[in-house]
């Protein structure tokens, strides 16, 4: 367990909020000044978030909460609701993507949003500090308290910057999302009531819940989780609410809003109902099965690039599922893997699908026409990106879900008609590549991408790179709390 | 033991010298200092009503057999009302500044008031009945207090009508208590109770019925809620606030004496009782206030729902101490939630912006501080943390899942009241598309008053700060339900 003299968890969540406070205080400074500022916070958030991974990373303890901070009693007489913050493997992950895409976020807001910057820019620093919180509370009502406060920015950015039925999507979106968490919190309520325990802290609830427990608060939470992900049939808010929302945006959606989904199957059913988790492993493995093919079939069909995409993040998200609840080390490892690499690709995609549409006036994937020549930029980097979303060898993607199939086959042999599922991928991206890159235009009209925003999309590609040559680092961080958390689901104290 | 005395002193005093000092000066002098006058008088008591609390000298529990008990419970009570008549008397200083008769509207918020803290204090049948007129019969005058306009006549005319009803409803079942117990004192009549003999037990039980009825026409309980929408719809938006936030509220305080002190022996005829019309109030509130297309009516809705919150942590307080402390706790947010909600929406209407919800149409640009406090108070209403509206109703949930082991029913409850409250953001979203997301009609930007703002700002930062850190309240609730 690695302490620091310095509370840098809440320096990660209240760093941004202040920011976005202080975003409100200049908004008579002009745009550009806004921009620079929210830049500059976001920077330093970057840097905090790394300060606090590579210790991490070192020094091996991915497995335990570092940098506890508190308990500090908040309400005393109800006991177990503390402010209490840490960070294992998974956050120190997940908050090392969030303040990487936070960055990447703002800088392609550059030159797409051009309407009330300041309330946008008062909004992604709330976002992101709110995802702070979700990625680093250790308290259930604190959690939840983030997670709805993640919802009340995105409602803004997607019915105030979206597109033509973006107040539709808005309010599906909300209520949708906001219908899931509230069941959620029965679950919480019931943990705290009825654990020998008596308390909200996760750290006092592991390993204390008996069996039955596990199971009424696995059912409850359940909804919240899956409503996130999204687990089919409870996606059909993300489809709206990508193609509506702008596209940094959209890359918040898929690549954080998503991974609380992610995050809280891994957290909650692993950590604390691991008995529940064994006895209905089949139950979310398939549910995950049909998430991916579901979403495979369905982005085929799509018409609208940037539908295909947000449909593609089904698919994807189904494999974080899966992995999660094969058990195997190497299957949650390589789910929580996912997480990350899928966050940074599709965040890629969903920046390329939005220039394209400034750029190009449509995103009909049967009305673009040569983007090889008209936008070679554009063409090139959508090459890349899809390669990496399809899970080409040549980006940790492949890595990732190759090790979420091995540790499905692991636990048993048929899963190996999961290898189905990157093809159907493969096949819908080279189809899209053909039809919109390397097709004949119908007219020879160059616009591509400036240098800043070349700059800002090659930064996705990066760490996609960089991750397959040393995936060790992330999978050093992440594989400790895998074993903590296969022992705990097989029954194997260690 | 002296508090309601200095306030019956104070309040009534100040009550009756408006009306004198209107009859007796300038009038021009009169209509600015009235309302100053009342807002002085107001803190004043509210000072009155917070000293014995941070002194430590409320009475503790236990029977007492005075007609009123200045324990935790009443000071509470106390403080959420007064809170409300001093936000109702501050948006008045403007919203109703060109009506000749100000000094009476002002005396009669005294009169109410007065008659909301007695109610808080009383615990003697008798006196809660004198209260409870004390508290309503001002307001049938202030809802119909625009004499020429005829939907507050019409308003005022049903709200009497029910209002006299329900009056007489009480006290029948007063009356046949006080038969069936021998004295109107709530602790003698708990004596009386525990040892009645079985033939007396039907009409008992009638009493009790009569007093749910009685009572759930104030608290605006199903199936008892009818006149509530035509009423704060007809009222002055101001009066309205009184009635959602204020006068339901006092009308908790007895019902909470007086089911959970004088009738722990018909615990399971009131606690199913209670349950249902808990489900049925906020699933009708709920429903009816998402088809409304006037925000006082969908208010006037919400506010249903959410007696139908305060009654489920009623329904389950005998089986756990978190159920009063829960209703409690919602009772004093609520107060705050809405009265900013409704002074919010008071001010859109006194800009003769309109009630229909369509006038809240792009309201973000033309009144962006209105729209931001509506937002927050919205969001509150629909229990998004971390506002205050969260905590009462976490509180409230949890009261209602630890009920399980005593009643089978208490999980379903739970899931009931959590559905509802993730419905009601449908609604509550729904104005903050309007305000945010759609296009205005007009443009131009409406003037925001200095005393709107400053009253707003007042209820918007309560709403935060016991989001932020609701400890003191929570705490506040919990010893005034131990005291009781």
């Amino acid at each position: 367990m690695i302490e620091l003299g310095f509370p840098i968890l809440s320096a990660l969540i209240f760093l941004p909020m202040i920011g976005s406070a202080a975003v409100l205080a200049i908004r008579g400074a002009g745009e550009k000044v806004i921009r620079y500022f929210t830049l500059a916070v976001s920077l330093m958030v970057l840097i905090l978030a790394l300060l606090a991974y590579s210790p991490v990373l070192q020094s091996g303890v991915g497995a335990e909460f570092n940098y506890v901070e508190g308990p500090i009693t908040w309400l005393p007489s109800l006991g177990g609701l503390d402010y209490l913050l840490g960070m294992d493997g998974m956050s120190a992950v997940l908050v090392l993507l969030t303040a990487f895409l936070s960055v990447l976020v703002i800088l392609g807001s550059w030159d797409l949003i051009k309407e009330r910057q300041a309330a946008y820019y008062f909004l992604i620093l709330l976002f992101e500090g709110a995802m702070m919180g979700v990625f680093t509370s250790l308290n259930l009502v604190l959690f939840y308290v983030f997670w709805e406060l993640v919802l009340i920015p995105m409602f803004f950015f997607i019915g105030i910057w979206g597109g033509p039925r973006r107040k539709f999507a808005a309010m599906k979106f909300l209520i949708y999302t906001h219908v899931g968490s509230t069941i959620m919190l029965l679950g919480f309520i019931a943990l705290f009531l009825f654990s020998p325990s008596h308390s909200f802290n996760f750290t006092d609830l592991a390993g204390q819940i008996p069996f039955w427990l596990q199971l009424v608060a696995m059912a409850a939470v359940f909804w919240g989780f899956a409503v996130k992900l999204p687990v089919v049939p409870f996606h059909t808010w993300l489809p709206d609410a990508h193609v509506e929302a702008p596209a940094p945006i959209s890359v918040f959606l898929a690549g954080l809003l998503l991974k609380m989904g992610g995050y809280g199957f891994l957290r909650f059913n692993l950590g604390l109902f691991p008995d529940a988790s064994r006895e209905f492993a089949s139950f979310f493995i398939i549910l995950g099965i049909i998430t991916m093919f579901y979403g495979a079939f369905v982005a085929m069909t799509q018409k609208d690039l940037k539908r295909m995409i947000a449909l593609t993040s089904v698919n994807h998200m189904g494999f974080v599922l899966l992995g999660a609840f094969t058990g195997s080390v190497i299957g949650i490892s390589g789910a929580i893997f996912q997480m990350f690499n899928h966050g940074i690709a599709i965040g890629l995609l969903f920046m390329l699908s939005g220039y394209i549409h400034e750029q190009a006036g449509t995103r009909d994937i049967t009305l673009l026409k040569g983007l090889r020549k008209n936008m070679p930029r554009t063409a090139a980097l959508l090459v890349i990106g899809s390669l990496a979303a399809m899970g080409a060898p040549l980006y940790s993607n492949f890595l990732s879900e190759f090790m979420v199939i091995v540790g499905a086959i692991s636990t048993d042999v048929r899963y190996a008609v999961l290898m189905l599922v990157p093809l159907m991928t493969v096949a819908y991206f080279l189809w899209m590549i053909r039809r919109s890159v390397t097709s004949q235009p119908t007219e020879i009209r160059k616009h591509d991408l400036g240098n800043r925003s070349t700059l800002a999309l090659v930064m996705y590609i990066i760490p996609l790179i960089l991750l397959i040559i040393f995936p060790f680092l992330v999978l050093n961080v992440v594989d400790p709390l895998a074993t903590v958390y296969a022992n705990s689901f097989l029954g194997v104290t260690p | 033991m002296t508090t309601p005395y200095i306030l019956m002193a104070l309040l009534g005093g100040a009550a009756l010298l408006l009306p004198v000092l209107q009859a007796t000066t300038v009038e021009r002098f009169t209509r600015r200092s009235a309302g100053y006058f009342t807002i002085a008088v107001l803190l004043a008591a509210l000072a009155i009503v917070l000293y014995p609390v941070v002194s430590f000298t409320a009475e503790s529990g236990g029977p007492t057999s005075a007609v009123f008990k200045s324990d935790l419970m009443a000071l509470f009570f106390g403080v959420a009302v007064l809170l409300v008549a001093i936000f109702v008397t501050i948006t008045s200083l403007e919203y109703q500044q060109d009506d000749p008769n100000i000094s009476i509207f002002y005396s009669l918020i005294l009169f109410t008031s007065l008659g909301m803290t007695m109610l808080a204090f009383a615990v003697d049948l008798l006196m809660i009945f004198v209260a409870w007129e004390l508290m309503g019969l001002p307001t049938f005058i202030l809802v119909g207090f625009r004499k020429k306009d005829p939907a507050s006549s019409e308003a005022a005319v049903k709200f009497f009508i029910l209002g006299a009803l329900s009056s007489g409803i009480l006290l029948y079942g007063i009356s046949l208590l006080y038969g069936v117990a021998g004295s109107t004192n709530l602790y003698a009549v708990v004596d009386a109770m525990s040892t009645l003999s079985p033939a007396l037990m039907p009409m008992g039980v009638v009493a009790i019925a009569l007093l749910i009825a009685g009572f759930g026409l104030k608290l605006s309980a199903v199936p008892f809620h009818m006149w509530i929408p035509d009423a704060y719809e007809g009222a002055p938006t101001t009066v309205s606030t009184l009635l959602a936030a204020g006068t339901k509220k006092a009308g908790f305080v007895a019902a909470i004496r007086v089911f959970l002190i004088s009738l722990p022996l018909f615990q399971m005829d009131w606690t199913v009782a209670f349950a249902v019309l808990a489900v049925l109030t906020m699933t009708l509130g709920n429903v009816a206030a998402l088809t409304q297309r006037s925000m006082t009516r969908l208010l006037a809705y919400s506010s249903i729902a959410h007696a139908g919150y305060i009654l489920m942590g009623l329904a389950v307080a005998p089986f756990t101490s978190l159920g009063i402390v829960g209703a409690l706790f919602h009772v004093l947010n609520h107060s705050v939630m809405k009265s900013s909600a409704f002074i919010a929406a008071a001010l859109v209407a006194y800009k003769a912006v309109g009630t229909h919800l369509d006038s809240y149409k792009g309201l973000a640009l033309r009144m962006p501080f209105t729209a931001i406090v509506l937002t927050i108070a919205l969001l509150a209403l629909a229990g998004v943390p971390p506002l205050n509206g969260f905590w009462s109703k976490l509180v409230i949930f949890a009261a209602a899942v630890e009920g399980w082991p005593g009643v089978w029913w208490a999980p379903w409850l739970a899931l009931a009241g959590i559905l509802n409250s993730a419905f009601s953001l449908g609604y509550y979203g729904w104005i903050i598309k309007r305000m945010y997301l759609d296009e205005p009609g007009q443009t131009s930007k409406v003037i925001e008053p200095i005393i709107f703002r400053i009253a707003l700002f007042i209820g918007v930062l309560i709403i935060i700060i016991t989001g932020i850190y609701p400890a003191p309240i929570y705490e506040f609730a919990r010893m005034a339900a131990a005291s009781l």
